[in-house]
């Protein structure tokens, strides 16, 4: 695959690869039958395991931390009076101390233990926030430290359904804004005046539900199928940390397919935080891998669309475990295990170094990335920071030029000037009063004259 | 004020904001020459204030250049309002010829080009917590040129307050439409353009084979 990247103008440029796909994994070569559109996959830290669901089988498969069998198969569970229940297309899973699953079909979140023994099944609540008229099919289902389990649905836009650990209903979360009152009243007006069709095309003024999540310490990162807040970092109260920063998850522009003949918008379908703190996204319509570092800025673009490894038909969910990306394909109906190329891991260095904020040790694998690739961004803005703190104004500058940081080079700015005042300011002002007593002299001259 | 030379009447004009532009045209004074050049460096100042800014303040997409959007928002907008004027003064018992319009408005944004000139230098000069600086000169610089455009079509018309106001939102009004037609007529051209050529490519295939 061609990889690329964005230059300070926004325009997609050739790049070293970040990534690179190292093999994928079918069913069989697990031990566990050939997938059928797996549409889940999660790595649980504490006992290292990825939990994968195998969606169209009806089964949870647990596989080893290196990809090459699959542990254990969970295809039914015990209830607590002793009977058996199935799965049927389950979604989403999740595992901590317990394995939580978004048993689609059949109406339920399921959160059992390790050894198949249902703990509790949530259903339908019976609660006035919950409109009744909509069904309850769990999609996706996260659970943070506490137990409560976050759950998002098919068919609800007001966010997703948070349970307390004991099952109870407890209300809705991370809602996505509407647009705003300006454009509804607008649009109200607009509608006075347009016919019947034309007002059914319109986009509708309620917001797009949450298409995934992830969960990572305090905050849950979710992501939605619209163009404008794609990505979300949200706090427990649920507000937006990403809100108002303008940002863009995804392509830039609509990239053109030749061999499709078709543009392609960015659909952010999966996201995932890694243990470093980065934020994978994972595009459905190109079958592509955004990451991007804790401040938002895009680091690596990989993956795309085709046959050969690498490539996807039907991307479906992505995990991330010790540096690498496990990709699921719910078309190719395998796992695609992606490994950082020696690119990616110096560049995972130095912005990991800067980030916490060692700026003049981030310096040298900064510039060691500008050896491997001139046109990467991001390097250029750690140099032009690590020559400010080393009080290189000029050349930080230069740097910061060409990262397009215009804070950045404010700052230098501020500092070569300083210093230039100080070598020639003496210079100067004489010069300059010089200037202004011969004018005045020349002034008085001219006017004797008259 | 009688030995006042050209260039005199251009400062004079620019610092008598109310009443300057009265007394050019009691004089009958003012310079088609200095009028251009005016117009020249509005063109010229366009270009620097996009393309040399300090780069803290602006950056500019230095890829490729186009002179075409420096010629319009020069130009163009500056003749299309010297036409409009001129044509909505006739049914508005204006006095002003057409060569007097152009020379006291393009007068009138002496002030204005100041302002783009000298903040782009500054900008070199400056760091980002200081650009209040270049804001305030920007906006003195705006509101003073505004002021002597108001007073020069006031007084090249001889216009009342009132009828001067009308007079502008008019001339607003005309270089829309002026704008309007020029757009319709570029893409007729266009069209006119593509249809000779094919036919051209037509024959010229016939004509071979």
């Amino acid at each position: 695959m061609e990889s690329y990247n964005y230059d300070k103008w926004g325009e997609a440029i050739p790049s070293q690869a970040g990534y690179t796909a190292e093999r994928s994994v079918t069913g069989n070569e697990l031990g566990a039958g050939a997938l059928n559109s797996p549409s889940d996959i999660f790595y649980d830290e504490n006992d290292c395991l990825f939990y994968i669901a195998d969606t169209g089988n009806n089964r949870i498969i647990a596989v080893d931390s290196d990809f090459t069998h699959a542990v254990r198969i969970y295809d039914s569970f015990t209830l607590s009076d002793g009977s058996r229940t199935v799965l049927k297309s389950p979604t989403g899973v999740f595992a901590s101390d317990y394995i939580y699953i978004a048993d689609n079909e059949n109406l339920r979140i399921l959160v059992a233990d390790k050894e198949g023994d249902v703990i509790n099944e949530i259903t339908k609540p019976d609660s006035v926030i919950y409109d009744s008229n909509k069904t309850f099919m769990p999609q996706k289902v996260i659970a943070d430290k506490a137990g409560n389990i976050y759950a998002v649905m098919n068919n609800i836009t007001t966010g997703s359904a948070v349970f307390a650990p004991d099952g109870s209903f407890t209300g809705f979360y991370g809602a996505d804004s509407a647009a705003g009152i300006a454009d509804i009243t607008g649009g109200y007006i607009a509608d006075m005046f347009v016919s019947d069709e034309k007002r059914a095309r319109r986009s509708r003024n309620i917001p797009t539900g949450i298409t995934n999540f992830d969960i990572d310490g305090d905050f849950i990162f979710t992501c939605t199928s619209s163009r404008e807040d794609a990505v979300k970092k949200l706090n427990s109260a649920g507000n937006n940390i990403f809100s108002g920063k303008k940002l863009i998850f995804g392509d830039y522009t609509p990239m053109y397919d030749i061999s499709q003949n078709r543009l392609m918008s960015s659909e952010i379908i999966d996201i995932d935080i890694s243990e470093e703190g980065y934020i994978n996204c994972l595009d459905r319509t190109a079958g592509r891998i955004f990451q991007y570092d804790k401040e938002c800025s895009l680091l690596f673009i990989s993956g795309g669309t085709g046959r050969q490894t690498g490539s996807f038909q039907q991307v479906s969910a992505i995990e991330s475990a010790d540096g690498n990306i496990y990709i699921t394909d719910s078309m190719k109906n395998n796992v695609t295990i992606f490994a950082e190329t020696d690119f990616g891991a110096v560049v995972h260095e130095a912005v990991k170094l800067y980030n916490d904020g060692y700026y003049e040790e981030a310096l040298e694998p900064f510039q060691e990335v500008l050896k491997l690739d001139g046109g990467y961004r991001y390097a250029y803005k750690g140099v032009a920071s690590a020559l400010l703190r080393k009080g290189d104004y000029k050349n930080s500058m230069k740097y910061a030029e060409l990262a397009d940081d215009r804070n950045i080079y404010s700052k230098a700015f501020e500092g070569y000037r300083r210093e230039f005042v100080r070598l020639n300011g003496g210079f100067i002002f004489s010069v300059l009063a010089l200037l202004m007593l011969a004018v005045l002299f020349f002034r008085k001259f001219r006017r004797k004259r008259k | 004020m009688n030995n006042l030379n050209q260039l005199g009447w251009l400062k004079y004009a620019v610092t008598h904001i109310s009443d300057g532009f009265e007394d050019m045209r009691y004089r009958k004074s003012g310079s088609l020459k200095i009028a251009w050049t005016i117009i020249f460096l509005l063109f010229f100042s366009r270009i620097v204030q996009e393309r040399l800014y300090g780069f803290q303040f602006r950056s500019s997409y230095d890829k490729t250049f186009s002179i075409i959007p420096y010629i319009a928002s020069s130009f163009v907008i500056f003749f299309a309002w010297v036409i409009g004027n001129n044509a909505v003064s006739t049914f508005l018992d204006g006095e002003g010829s057409f060569k007097n319009i152009f020379i006291y408005s393009s007068y009138a944004l002496v002030p204005y080009i100041a302002q783009s000139l000298i903040n782009t230098l500054l900008s070199h000069f400056l760091i980002k917590d200081e650009l209040v600086f270049m804001q305030a000169l920007r906006i003195t610089g705006i509101i003073w040129s505004a002021v002597l455009l108001f007073s020069a079509i006031k007084a090249v018309h001889r216009y009342t307050f009132m009828r001067t106001v009308a007079s502008i939102l008019l001339t607003i009004m005309a270089m829309f439409i002026m704008l309007f037609l020029l757009i319709l007529f570029m893409a007729l051209i266009q069209q006119m353009y593509l249809f000779i050529s094919s036919l051209y490519t037509e024959i010229s295939y016939r004509v071979r084979s």
